[in-house]
């Protein structure tokens, strides 16, 4: 296992890839949704925490599912090909990760502290300097939001599997591999397979936890 | 300055995974096949020599049969791998696939313990069923509806018994055929399986599986293996050139050989069968 | 006459539908320093917000220099700050904070000189302090960094919402002269809302008072809050910690507080007239009022600190000095309700 092979490093790399990108799409997105769901006051924004809370915890099949649905064929963006690609996949880890962003921002941003808001139009920011500096201040909350959001996407099955299609050197993902491999009763392989996907886990949260103090 | 430079750093994932879609403008044909077939590895051989002869890629995706069946209705591949002749029958006669051509075959077996508790060795397919029946001996179904799971059904129909469905010792296991057999084995008992998925089993452990052939060589045991392309009446889409050059390949005298001699543990897993 | 450099006019303020303010008409004149006092809840830190443009009022307007400014206004933004009344930092080094105003403002150059002098100015040098995080320093250097902070914009106006408060005496001591020393360089207006009296009797050119929302009374005159007794009929009094009984009218309901100006000091307890009260009280200091010549005495009562002005003859005579047991007088009739 630890010999260099081939199909390994490749299910290593689509699972890299395709989690860099759905982390990066849905921060990208659900921080700022986040944000404004923690930060404004609009009647309907009790039901609509509700909803983003109980969309956490959507089963991965079941939004590979719904996935299929659309980017099949017959469906409504089969046109696109994206099916059994690794942006497909990514589309619906972004969908799998965006709740979760939402959520703890929205959190992270509710717990600020009342006097940030005071402190800083005192020292003379605008409305877009208040926002984009009340957001470095929450940093530490949406870190944590980032850091759920990655270890749900990173370790999904369901979606990788329904719209990846478990392809070889493809679409095959650490975590598809693991498994087939299972699957096919090779514990011994799908048990290193995990390992490696600790050790990149670890390695990440490694590098973010320099982040954390700052 | 701090968001700028996140900024460009999504902007690098971008580029850099975009093209990675849009890079493979070589030819490709997209399959879906069974697990059983792609955990032999048929297709793993198969695949570079394809590409070699014909500049094509081969990507494919393995579910149950059920599933593939119903990604080719879906228009999601170009050509199936499968091997279920009732089901795939009824495929094409509902429009969805065309050029339906049988390439290969291996057969079905019973396998358990060395032991054999309930003594089936050798015993006809009819016979051994009315034992395992008769014993209650732990019998592992795919139960997944797959093409091996209804085989499986087809001969408790042939034997005259019925499904034993609830009974305690029927274990359903709803998995892939390695799985099936690997719960045979800690249980100690019996299932159906293909031989080629025997071969592998038997490889894995290294020539010495705790799980024997016992029953084997009954007619109503052939398992025949067919590819068939996707209609492009059915799907726009559809790669139906590339589907027919594959078809013609592997129908083809050198395919054929290839399937021969596919081995494991010294042992063929196929029997080519293709009429030319 | 100068324009006042705030105008309000008709104020009322609500929070829930709770009315926290209602200030009919009040002027403060530029460079000058006014002093806010007045109980917790008594929207002292409502005003502040409302005077710093942080937020709008309810109704009624705020002019300033004669203008009618909006929150994020250029004139909210660059002229006016506040420093509320709990220390609090962003996350980030002491450096950033207090540099945070300035790069706002664009100002790029000179940014690491202007922080070390407003550093100076609230006695953190900074080559140990610059470089802190947000969560290693004190309450007292945090409130310090704070106000550094606003110095380092060289605001117009310094409101400060108990200033002291919340920190140790050398940082109280070293915000209080930090805070004068904006007035002195750069003609700032100050606005100071605290408990300590004697630091405002000593600073300001007006104390206002404010309670339950309204302001009243330019600073001599004593709040006295209840619980109010009625040991005989008719006689109504609150019981001070030395027993002595403070004589009030009798109160329109348990709610109100009474607001006692003292009339004069005497060494004898003999009563002017028929509605005189006579108190019995120790002077505790004697200030220099600002921008006149009076002198005021704070003479505690059982507790309570009342102000007043000496006489010429008393001051001349210097008869009154702290720690003297004196008597105070204050009229019955003249004792007013809030």
């Amino acid at each position: 296992m630890t010999s260099g092979n081939a199909e390994t490093y490749s299910a290593i790399w689509a699972t890299v890839k395709v989690s860099s990108y759905s982390i990066a799409c849905s921060l990208f997105i659900g921080i700022p949704l986040g944000f404004c769901l923690g930060y404004f006051d609009f009647s309907g924004k009790k039901p609509l925490r509700t909803v983003v809370d109980t969309l956490m915890a959507l089963p991965t099949v079941f939004i590979g599912l719904l996935v299929y649905a659309f980017l099949t064929q017959r469906g409504p963006l089969g046109g696109f090909g994206l099916l059994f690609t690794l942006p497909g996949i990514a589309i619906g880890q972004t969908i799998l990760a965006l709740p979760i962003v939402i959520g703890l921002s929205a959190t992270a941003v509710e717990g600020m502290d009342q006097k940030l808001r005071i402190a800083i139009m005192s020292m003379g920011a605008n409305r877009r300097q208040l926002f984009l500096s009340s957001l470095w201040e929450a940093r530490h909350g949406l870190l944590a939001g980032a850091i759920a959001a990655y270890g749900r996407v990173m370790t999904e099955v369901g979606i990788s599997m329904m719209v990846g299609g478990n392809i070889k050197w493809h679409t095959r993902t650490i975590t598809t591999a693991i498994a087939l491999e299972t699957n096919k009763g090779q514990f011994g392989l799908g048990v290193a397979l995990g390992l490696v996907l600790l050790a990149i886990a670890f390695c990440v949260n490694v590098s973010v936890s320099f982040l954390r103090r700052r | 300055m701090k968001g700028l430079s996140i900024a460009v750093i999504c902007l690098a994932l971008v580029v850099c995974l975009l093209p990675a879609s849009s890079s493979a403008e070589e030819k490709i044909l997209m399959m879906a096949t069974t697990t059983s077939t792609d955990n032999t590895g048929l297709l793993d051989y198969l695949a570079p020599k394809f590409k070699e002869a014909t500049g094509i890629e081969l990507k494919w995706t393995a579910t149950g049969t059920g599933k593939a069946l119903k990604l080719g209705e879906n228009c999601d591949v170009d050509i199936l791998m499968v091997h279920a002749p009732p089901a795939e029958k009824k495929f094409v006669a509902d429009g969805f696939g065309t050029d339906r051509r049988e390439i290969m075959y291996n057969d079905f077996v019973i396998i358990g313990p060395a032991s054999d508790a309930a003594g089936i060795k050798g015993k006809s397919i009819k016979d051994a069923f009315a034992i395992l029946k008769a014993k209650q001996a732990v019998f592992t179904s795919r139960g997944d509806n797959s093409g091996t799971h209804k085989k499986e059904l087809s001969l408790w129909k042939a034997a005259d018994l019925p499904v034993p469905e609830k009974e305690s010792w029927y274990v359903q296991t709803g998995q892939g055929m390695l799985a099936t057999i690997n719960i045979a084995a800690e249980r100690e008992g019996y299932t159906m399986t293909d031989r080629g998925t025997y071969i592998k089993y038997e490889s894995n452990l290294k020539g010495n599986p705790p799980l024997k052939i016992l029953v084997e060589g009954d007619a109503v045991l052939l398992n025949q293996y067919s590819v068939i392309a996707i209609k492009p009446k059915h799907c726009a889409k559809a790669n139906y050139d590339t589907a027919r050059r594959f078809t013609q390949w592997i129908t083809g005298p050198e395919a054929q050989q290839l399937i021969k001699d596919f081995k494991l543990l010294g042992k063929p897993l196929f029997t080519p069968n293709a009429k030319m | 006459m100068d324009l006042p450099i705030y105008e309000i006019s008709s104020l009322k303020h609500s929070y829930a539908g709770q009315t926290v303010l209602a200030i009919e008409h009040l002027k403060v004149q530029p460079a000058s320093i006014v002093g806010l006092i007045g109980p917790n809840g008594s929207g002292k830190s409502s005003l502040l917000r409302l005077l710093g443009l942080i937020e709008r009022p309810t109704q009624g307007k705020i002019l300033f220099n004669g203008r009618l400014v909006e929150p994020f206004s250029e004139e909210a933004r660059f002229l006016i700050t506040l420093l509320p009344q709990e220390p609090f930092l962003m996350k980030r080094s002491v450096f950033n904070n207090v540099s945070y105003g300035l790069k706002l403002r664009g100002n790029g150059k000179g940014v690491v000189q202007k922080v070390n002098e407003a550093l100076k100015l609230v006695g953190l040098p900074s080559q140990d302090f610059a470089r802190r995080p947000w969560y290693a320093l004190s309450g007292g250097e945090a409130q310090r960094v704070a106000m550094a902070a606003r110095l380092a914009l060289k605001p117009k106006v310094l409101l400060l919402d108990e200033p002291t408060a919340s920190v140790d005496a050398a940082s109280a001591q070293l915000i209080k002269e930090a805070s004068l020393r904006a007035r002195q360089q750069w003609g700032a207006t100050l606005i100071v809302a605290s408990h300590d009296w004697q630091w405002l009797y000593e600073i300001c050119d007006d104390i206002l008072h404010i309670f339950k929302g309204k302001i009243f009374g330019t600073g001599r005159e004593t709040i006295i809050f209840g619980p109010w007794r009625e040991p005989e009929p008719g006689k109504w009094v609150k019981v001070l910690s030395d027993k002595q009984q403070l004589v009030i009218p009798a109160p329109p309901n348990t709610e109100t507080a009474a607001v006692i100006d003292v009339l004069s000091v005497s060494e004898d307890e003999l009563r002017t007239s028929d509605d005189d009260i006579v108190l019995r009280g120790t002077v505790s200091r004697l200030s220099l009022e600002k921008n006149t010549d009076q002198v005021v005495a704070t003479i505690i009562v059982g507790n309570l600190p009342f102000t007043v002005g000496l006489t010429p003859k008393q001051k001349r005579e210097r008869t009154i000095f702290p720690g003297k047991n004196i008597f105070i007088h204050y009229s019955l009739d003249r004792v007013k309700w809030i």
